[in-house]
């Protein structure tokens, strides 16, 4: 990964998107950022670009995380999809257990509560990107 | 909920401001949307109480919780919570109850912003 990252933005709220392309696009300046208003439009843009790293949030209508999750973990199990991006969750569940069993997902790498605190989003991305070369 | 909830923040501009890393033009255009997105899913959920569809009261209500605690709309935020939890219930009487105080919240918000 370098900095032409790929990150898709699944999130249904419209000013939650915004605060997170502009935080990503100050962080990673030359970065592609995708943004998708539900789990359903998620899949297709997932398909269509095939992101390195996703920040999913979970409650979305028409489609919401879970069955998003669902679909991307079922292609790796059934070896349909190769490339395995790596997934944020950023989430208002306040319910410990609902959370956990969230982290505990094949397809998540961590979980967030919002509101989100963006140190620790980046610190993640920091660690999964270098820095430029 | 009330005395005590009254004295929450209707909005903490410090907390908005460290969201957007500081930045006004930033924070205006989040402001403007919330605001919007705020009325938009009030509407919304009018129809949807009428209907009793507890699954989308609770979904609306998560996401306004959401969105409010991002920018420092604490009151909102609470209600909100407090909204999400009686639909997971069913509590027909409690969340009309919340929606009062949602919707004189929405009211406060709305005022404070003008004189912001």
């Amino acid at each position: 990964m370098n900095n032409k990252i790929r990150f898709l933005i699944v999130e249904d709220d419209e000013m939650i998107r915004l605060i997170h392309k502009d935080f990503l696009g100050d962080l990673y300046p030359e970065c592609d950022i995708i943004e998708a208003e539900n789990g359903a439009q998620g899949i297709c843009h997932y398909f269509e670009s095939r992101p390195d790293i996703i920040l999913l949030d979970m409650m979305m209508p028409i489609m919401g995380g879970e069955a998003f999750l669902d679909i991307l973990e079922e292609g790796h199990q059934t070896n349909i999809l190769k490339d395995k991006p790596k997934i944020i969750v950023v989430t208002a569940i306040k319910d410990v257990k609902e959370l956990m069993s969230i982290g505990k997902r094949f397809a998540v790498e961590a979980v967030i509560s919002k509101p989100l605190v963006q140190t620790q989003l980046k610190s993640l991305l920091q660690d999964w990107i270098p820095k430029n070369e | 909920m009330n005395d005590d909830f009254k004295s929450i923040p209707v909005f903490d501009k410090e907390k908005a401001l460290s969201r957007v890393h500081y930045k006004e033009d930033l924070l205006d255009r989040v402001l403007l949307i919330y605001q919007k997105s705020l009325v938009d899913r009030r509407a919304i959920m009018t129809q949807e109480l009428f209907m009793q569809n507890w699954e989308a009261l609770k979904n609306l209500a998560h996401s306004i919780k959401g969105s409010s605690l991002t920018i420092g709309a604490e009151q909102l935020g609470e209600v909100s919570y407090a909204m999400e939890k009686a639909a997971e219930e069913k509590d027909l009487d409690l969340f009309n109850k919340l929606f009062k105080i949602f919707q004189e919240s929405i009211a406060r918000y709305i005022e404070f912003d003008k004189y912001e």
